[in-house]
C-alpha cells in the first residue's frame, strides 16, 4: 500500500510544483517586464530592414549578434511568439487556480479570459487573415490584391472597379503680411475692413478698405472724348432675332470680324475725309494678302513659297514631288467665336504630294506645322510644309463694310462676291438685313474715343470650365488696401496670391497670402463586380472602408503623382469578432474592478469590519493594512 | 489668444503657490482659497479649449498646441474632482492632498509654458484623424494621464516622505485619539487610488486607439512605434498592479515594499510623458503613421 502510494505522491508533488509555476503572479510580472524591455527595444533598435543597413548602423559584429537572437523583427520572432503563449498559458491556469464563485470576482476573471481571447484572434487573423493591398487605376479594375510583405498576387473570387479617385481639399486661407524693408521686420495681420494697422517702429500704417471675396479686374469699355481718336462701333449680330455675335469693333485696331459657319466678314474703317469715304464705299472687296504655303524638303537647301489657291499645282524642281492644293480652310473646326475674342483660328491646307511612292495627302495646319495627322499615314517625311495665313485673311463671299468719316457720314455697304450689292446710311440703335441671308446687323453704340476703365469688382457669370462640384468653387479675392507713410496716403487693390505691392518708396510692402489647401479626404468610388454583376458600389475615404465577402478595403495611398490611382489596403480578418469580444470584455471588467467592485462590496458587507470580508489577497492588492 | 493662455499660465503659477502656503499654514480658509485659485484657473483653462474648439472646428486636440492646452485641463480637472471627493464625500478634513496639488499645479503650468511656445496656428485635420473616435480615445488617455500623474506626485511626496521620517514613525501624521476626523490617506495609498482611477482609462484609450486603427488603416495592431510606447505604459501600470500579490512570496521586507511601488511609478510616468510627446527621438519613428501630437 504505502509502496503504491509514494510514487503517486511524488509525481502530484512534481506536479504541483510546475502548476504552482505556471499559476503564479511572479511569472505572470517576470513575463510582462520581459515583454516591456523588449517592447522598448523594439522601438530603439530599427525593425525590418535590410542586413547592410544593421551593419552600417550598429557595426558588422552587433548585427550579426541582433540577427541571430532575432532583434531585427523582435515582434515576429519565436522568442516573443513564446512569451506571448507562455502569458496565454499563464493567465489560463491561474485564472482556473483562483476562480472562487463570487460576484466580486466576475472582473478578474473577465479581464483575464479577455486577454487570452485578445491573444487567440489575433494568432487566428496571423494563420488565416489577409494583409495585402493593391493599386487601381482610374476606370479600371483588378480582380487580384498583393500580399504584404512580399508581393505576391493572389485572387479576391470577384472584381473591384475604382470608377474615380478625388483628393478634397479644404478651403484655401488668406493672410496680410506686412513688410517693413529697412527693419527687415514682417507682420501677418487680420483682414479686417476698416481696422487700421500700424506698424509698430515706423510710421507706415495699413488699412483694409474694402474687401471682395471673388473678384475680377473688369474692363469698362469708356468714351473719353468726343473727338473720333480711337473710333468703335459696338455692332450686335442676330439670326431670327437671337442675338448670335456682338462686341466692339475699332476702327484702328481688330477692325474686323469672321463668321465662318456663315462665309461673312465684317470691316469697319474710318475714313477722314468725304473722298476717301466714297472711294472705301464703293470699292469692291479689300484684296486683302493670301495666305501662302511654304514647301521645304528636308536635308536639301530648296524651299518655295506658293499662294494658296484650291486646284494649284506645283512640281518641285530637282525632286519628284508634285504638290496639289486640294482645300484650304480658315477654321478647321469651324468654331463660332464670340466677336469680342475675335483671333485667327487654325487655318488649315489640304495638300496632295504626288511622288515615287504614290500619293501622301495631308493637312497642314497653320498654327501647328509639325503636326502629323494621324489617322493617315504621311509618306514623305522630308516634306516639310507651313502656312502662314494673314490675321485678317477672310475668303468670305458676304461680307459688310462699315465707314464712318469725321464730317459725320455712316455707311453700311453690302458686297458678294467682289461686287458692291448695296450701301446704306445707318443710324445708331437700327437693324440693318443682310441682303440674301436671314441675318441682321445692328450698330449699337459709338464711342468716338473708346478706351478701357480697369475696375475691381465682384465676379459675375458663371465658372464654366472650373473643374470642380457645385459648392467648391473658392473665389479669387482681392482687398483695396490703403497704404500709408512718409509720402501720404495710396490705396491699390491687392489680390491674393500675386506679388507684394510696394508702397511708392519701395520700403513697405504688402502682401495678400494664400495658404492652406490641405488634403480634407482621399476618396475612391469603388464597385464590385462578380460574375459580371454589380454588387456593391460605394465612396471609401479614409475611415470609411468597403466590405465584401470578408474582404475589407481601406483608402490607404494614392498616385503620388497625378491622382491618377488609388492605393487599397486588403485585409481580411477572421479572427476579428474574437478580438472585439475580447476588446469590450477587457473594458467591462477593468471598469467592473476599479469603478463597480469597491461600491459594491461595500454594499454587500454593510456593518461587517473590513478584515472580515476582505481576503489576505484583496487587501495586498489594494493596499489595505 | 494669447493674452488668456498667458493670464491662464499667471494664475496656475499662483496656484503653485498658494498650496504650498496651504500647506505650511494649515487653515481651512486656506484651504478654500487655494481650490478658489485653482477653480479660476481651471475655468480661464475651460475658455481656451472651448474657443479653440470653436475656431477650429474641431475637437482642440489635434496638434502640440492643442493637446498641451488640453492635458493642463484634464490635469485640472481630475485633480479638483479629487479633492472634491476627499472633502465631501470621503471626508476627511486634515488632509495633506495639498502637496500634491502643488506638485500637480507644477505640472500644469509646464503643460500651459508649453503651449505658449508651441505653434497655435489652427491646422486641418488631417483625413485619418477626422473620425468620432478622436474625441473619445484622446479623452480617455488625457483622463488617464491626469489620474496618473497624480500617483507619480503621490510616489515623489511619499518618497521624500520616507527619507525625511526614516525610522521615526510609521504615519507621518499621528491621528490623535479619539479625533472626529478620519484618518488621512498615506502617500502611498494615495498613489494606489490614483492609479485605479487612471488605469481603466489607459485600458479603455489603448483599445479605442486599436480600434480607430482598424477603421482607418486596417490593421488593428501594427506595431507602430506609439503603439508600442502606449502598450509598454499599460505594462508597467500592470506590473505595479500585480507587484503586491507577489511581493509577500519574496524575501523583501515588508517595510521596503511601498518604496519599490513608489519607485515603479516614478518610471511610469516619465514613460507615459515619453509616449506623450517624446517619440519623434526614436529612430523608428520616422516611418511612423501617427505622431500626431509633435
Amino acid at each position: 500500500m504505502a509502496k503504491a502510494a509514494e510514487p503517486q505522491q511524488r509525481k502530484s508533488k512534481s506536479n504541483s510544483k510546475t502548476w504552482e509555476i505556471l499559476c503564479s503572479v511572479r511569472l505572470a510580472v517576470i513575463i510582462i517586464v520581459i515583454m516591456a524591455v523588449s517592447c522598448v527595444l523594439g522601438t530603439v533598435i530599427l525593425q525590418q530592414k535590410s542586413p547592410e543597413e544593421y551593419v552600417g548602423r550598429y557595426g558588422a559584429g552587433l548585427a550579426k549578434f541582433f540577427a541571430a537572437i532575432q532583434f531585427t523583427d523582435i515582434f515576429h520572432s519565436y522568442w516573443f511568439s513564446f512569451l506571448l503563449v507562455l502569458l496565454c498559458v499563464n493567465l489560463g491556469c491561474c485564472t482556473v487556480k483562483r476562480w472562487r464563485n463570487k460576484v466580486l470576482m466576475i472582473g478578474f476573471l473577465v479581464t483575464h479570459i479577455s486577454i487570452i481571447l485578445i491573444l487567440i484572434g489575433c494568432v487566428v487573423d496571423l494563420l488565416t487573415g489577409v494583409k495585402g493591398g493593391v493599386n487601381i487605376y482610374e476606370g479600371k479594375s483588378v480582380d487580384y490584391y498583393l500580399t504584404r510583405p512580399d508581393y505576391q498576387k493572389n485572387p479576391l473570387g470577384f472584381e473591384v472597379f475604382c470608377d474615380d479617385f478625388l483628393i478634397e481639399k479644404h478651403p484655401p486661407k488668406y493672410k496680410l503680411i506686412t513688410y517693413v524693408k529697412d527693419k527687415d521686420k514682417q507682420k501677418a495681420v487680420s483682414l479686417k475692413v476698416g481696422k487700421k494697422i500700424s506698424i509698430p517702429g515706423t510710421n507706415y500704417a495699413a488699412t483694409v478698405k474694402e474687401l471682395i471675396e471673388d473678384a475680377e479686374v473688369l474692363h469698362e469699355p469708356i468714351n473719353v472724348s468726343d473727338e473720333p481718336k480711337n473710333p468703335a462701333l459696338y455692332i450686335q449680330l442676330s439670326a431670327k432675332d437671337n442675338v448670335t455675335a456682338e462686341g466692339w469693333l475699332l476702327a484702328k485696331d481688330r477692325n474686323w470680324y469672321n463668321d465662318t459657319q456663315r462665309d461673312l466678314k465684317i470691316d469697319y474703317v474710318w475714313a477722314d475725309t468725304d473722298e476717301a469715304h466714297e472711294k472705301l464705299t464703293n470699292a469692291a472687296a479689300k484684296t486683302s494678302t493670301k495666305p501662302t504655303l511654304e514647301i521645304r524638303i528636308d536635308g536639301t537647301d530648296i524651299v518655295k513659297n506658293v499662294p494658296v489657291e484650291k486646284g494649284q499645282k506645283v512640281s518641285i524642281k530637282g525632286t519628284d514631288y508634285t504638290v496639289e492644293i486640294k482645300d484650304f480652310a480658315l477654321d478647321y473646326s469651324k468654331r463660332l467665336v464670340a466677336l469680342s475674342e475675335q483671333e485667327s483660328n487654325n487655318p488649315a491646307v489640304m495638300v496632295e504630294i504626288s511622288g515615287p511612292q504614290g500619293v501622301d495627302s495631308r493637312w497642314s495646319f497653320s498654327k501647328y506645322p509639325d503636326y502629323q495627322d494621324k489617322a493617315h499615314k504621311t509618306i514623305y517625311k522630308d516634306v516639310k510644309l507651313k502656312c502662314t495665313v494673314p490675321e485678317d485673311f477672310s475668303d468670305a463671299k458676304n461680307r459688310v463694310r462699315i465707314v464712318q468719316n469725321r464730317s459725320g457720314k455712316q455707311t453700311i455697304t453690302y458686297i458678294k462676291d467682289g461686287k458692291v450689292v448695296s450701301t446704306n446710311d445707318w443710324v445708331i440703335g437700327q437693324s440693318y438685313d443682310i441682303a440674301d441671308s436671314d441675318l441682321k446687323i445692328r450698330i449699337a453704340k459709338y464711342f468716338p474715343s473708346h478706351s478701357l476703365k480697369k475696375t475691381v469688382g465682384k465676379k459675375t457669370g458663371g465658372h464654366e470650365g472650373h473643374n470642380h462640384g457645385p459648392g467648391e468653387h473658392h473665389g479669387n479675392p482681392a482687398a483695396l488696401i490703403e497704404m500709408e507713410g512718409p509720402r501720404g496716403e495710396y490705396a491699390e487693390w491687392v489680390f491674393a496670391h500675386t506679388p507684394p505691392h510696394w508702397y511708392p518708396d519701395n520700403n513697405f510692402a504688402v502682401l495678400y497670402e494664400k495658404s492652406g489647401m490641405e488634403v480634407k479626404d482621399y476618396k475612391s468610388i469603388l464597385r464590385v463586380v462578380e460574375n459580371g454583376k454589380t454588387m456593391v458600389t460605394k465612396t471609401i475615404e479614409v475611415n470609411d472602408a468597403l466590405k465584401y465577402k470578408g474582404f475589407v478595403f481601406y483608402q490607404s495611398s494614392y498616385d503620388p503623382e497625378g491622382e491618377r490611382y488609388t492605393g487599397l489596403q486588403v485585409t481580411k480578418n477572421p479572427g476579428i469578432i474574437v478580438v472585439y469580444t475580447g476588446f469590450i470584455l477587457l473594458c467591462l471588467g477593468i471598469v467592473f474592478i476599479f469603478y463597480v467592485k469597491p461600491f459594491l462590496r461595500r454594499k454587500l458587507n454593510k456593518g461587517k469590519k473590513i478584515e472580515e470580508y476582505y481576503s489576505e489577497e484583496e487587501m495586498l492588492a489594494e493596499h489595505i493594512e | 489668444m494669447d493674452f488668456m493662455l498667458r493670464l491662464t499660465l499667471y494664475v496656475y503659477c499662483a496656484a503653485i503657490v498658494v498650496y504650498i502656503v496651504r500647506e505650511v499654514w494649515r487653515a481651512n480658509t486656506m484651504r478654500w482659497v487655494a481650490f478658489g485659485v485653482l477653480s479660476s484657473g481651471f475655468i480661464l483653462n475651460t475658455i481656451l479649449v472651448l474657443t479653440r474648439w470653436a475656431e477650429a472646428h474641431h475637437a482642440p486636440m489635434s496638434d502640440k498646441f492643442e493637446s498641451f492646452v488640453f492635458f493642463a485641463w484634464s490635469i485640472a480637472l481630475v485633480y479638483l474632482i479629487f479633492e472634491l471627493v476627499t472633502i465631501f464625500i470621503v471626508k476627511v478634513h486634515e488632509s495633506r492632498i495639498g502637496i500634491i496639488g502643488a506638485l500637480q499645479c507644477v505640472l500644469v503650468a509646464w503643460m500651459i509654458c508649453s503651449a505658449l511656445q508651441a505653434d497655435s496656428t489652427i491646422k486641418e485635420l488631417p483625413p485619418a484623424l477626422q473620425s468620432n473616435w478622436l474625441v473619445t480615445h484622446v479623452i480617455c488617455y488625457f483622463l488617464s494621464y491626469s489620474a496618473l500623474s497624480m500617483s507619480f506626485s503621490a510616489a515623489i511626496v511619499y518618497l521624500i516622505h520616507r527619507w525625511i521620517f526614516s525610522g521615526k514613525q510609521k504615519d507621518a501624521v499621528a491621528v490623535e485619539p479619539g479625533s472626529q476626523k478620519k484618518k488621512d490617506y498615506s502617500f502611498d495609498k494615495l498613489a494606489y487610488i490614483a492609479v485605479s482611477i487612471g488605469f481603466p482609462f489607459l485600458t479603455i484609450g489603448l483599445i479605442t486607439g486599436s480600434i480607430w486603427a482598424k477603421g482607418a488603416w486596417g490593421t488593428y495592431w501594427g506595431w507602430d512605434p506609439k503603439e508600442i510606447w502606449s502598450l509598454i505604459s499599460w505594462l508597467v501600470y500592470l506590473t505595479y498592479m500585480h507587484l503586491p500579490l507577489m511581493l509577500p512570496k519574496t524575501n523583501i521586507k515588508k517595510s521596503f515594499r511601498p518604496i519599490l511601488l513608489s519607485i515603479i511609478l516614478l518610471i511610469a510616468f516619465p514613460i507615459v510623458l515619453f509616449t506623450f510627446m517624446g517619440l519623434h527621438k526614436l529612430p523608428t519613428s520616422a516611418d511612423s503613421d501617427h505622431i500626431y501630437a509633435e
